[in-house]
């Protein structure tokens, strides 16, 4: 991992362990923001904001975290992602593991694909765009 | 320098500052050392000479802001934190009447009514939320009225917007907490302001007749209540509409 990426993990550490009060050190790559690190609806908007002060960038709403898709009847049907659904969310987020999700899409378990290492790439991305 | 009292070291953004109810929060909450900046829409000079009237007891700001206008709103919330490095108290005291009966009221009527009540509310939530949720911890107060839960005569617009504010309120009260942040709001009956006046000469007496206490309110007693849950002691206190009318709402005759 370059320097530059360290610093980011780093950073990115920071905030969550701010937004959800853990600590730092109890914070993987592969953690998963609901399951390892019990965050809630309203921590993801917390996390949002946090990283838009810290890096002084705009995350455009359902960027980041898709989910205005969750209550979109055409991509969830009886608390299940449909494979239409499946598709968008693999557009937005092609890193995720997908693999074991595809396999019992409920929307209960897509939590589990909102990992750090996720908000890393994202950032990573986002970042290289902006610069000039 | 902020005087010393229940209040040195916070910041609170008072909306609709410069007359009636919005006014007497304005006063108390700088007398009891908080600095505060208070929004006004057309009483350029009264804003002046309250702001210059209080430089004793602290730190007042007016601001010049439509809070029917959402981005004026955002940047007189983010020019707030910019100065003061944080918002502790939000009291929406913005509001207006535009009364009359129900199928004479113009579509202007209903949505300047509700554009600035209401609306305005929810900007102001919104905007200070977000800086309150980072620090974790806030206390919004919203100025409600009686009429929010009882309905009022030739105040349908005036009653929808304060009756929304009081569900406003409550659910912003459920999604906040988890932040520290309270939400509640202050119901107030008949309140000696210039909003009121109009009803208070054309019917008061048959209103004040009706009232327990036997008079109205002063604005001042209002912001006493504002002021309570605005303070840290009322830090359990979220999501309640809290009525402070003299007993009118009460079935009671005096």
């Amino acid at each position: 991992m370059s320097n530059e990426k360290l610093e980011l993990v780093k950073q990115v550490k920071s905030v969550i362990a701010q937004a959800l009060r853990v600590e730092e050190s109890k914070i993987e790559l592969g953690s998963s923001l609901i399951k390892d690190l019990g965050a809630e609806s309203i921590d993801f908007l917390d996390i949002v904001f946090r990283l838009e002060k810290t890096f002084k960038i705009k995350i455009p709403k359902g960027e980041l975290f898709p989910e205005k898709l969750l209550t979109d009847a055409r991509f969830v049907k009886d608390g299940r992602v449909t494979p239409a659904g499946i598709e968008e969310l693999k557009k937005r987020m092609p890193d995720a593991p997908w693999g074991p999700f595809s396999e019992n899409p409920l929307v209960s378990n897509l939590g589990d694909l909102f990992t750090v290492g996720m908000i890393v790439d994202y950032l990573s991305e986002k970042l290289a765009a902006a610069q000039p | 320098m902020s005087a010393p009292g229940r209040f040195s070291g916070k910041v609170a953004l008072v909306t609709g500052g410069s007359r009636g109810i919005g006014r007497a929060v304005v006063v108390r909450l700088a007398g009891e050392g908080a600095a505060v900046h208070f929004t006004y829409r057309s009483s350029a000079e009264e804003a002046r000479a309250l702001a210059a009237s209080l430089t004793k007891s602290g730190r007042v700001t007016a601001v010049e802001c439509d809070v029917r206008k959402k981005d004026a709103i955002d940047a007189a919330v983010d020019a707030l934190v910019e100065k003061e490095g944080r918002l502790d108290i939000l009291v929406n005291s913005a509001g207006i009447i535009r009364d009359g009966l129900f199928l004479s009221l113009s579509e202007e009527d209903w949505s300047e009514v509700l554009d600035t009540n209401l609306g305005g509310t929810w900007h102001f939530c919104k905007a200070a939320a977000r800086q309150m949720m980072a620090q974790r911890s806030g206390r919004i107060v919203n100025l409600s009225s009686i009429v929010g839960g009882l309905g009022g005569y030739g105040q349908a617009n005036y009653a929808a917007s304060k009756g929304a504010i009081n569900a406003l309120t409550k659910s912003l009260a459920c999604e906040l907490a988890s932040r520290g942040i309270t939400v509640n709001a202050v119901s107030p009956g008949m309140v000696r302001t210039d909003m009121s006046e109009a009803a208070r000469s054309a019917f008061g007496d048959k209103i004040r007749e009706k009232i327990p206490l036997g008079s109205f309110a002063e604005p001042e007693e209002i912001a006493a209540a504002v002021a309570f849950l605005a303070s840290d002691e009322a830090r359990y206190i979220t999501g309640q509409v809290i009525t402070v009318d003299g007993g009118i709402s009460l079935l009671g005759r005096r």
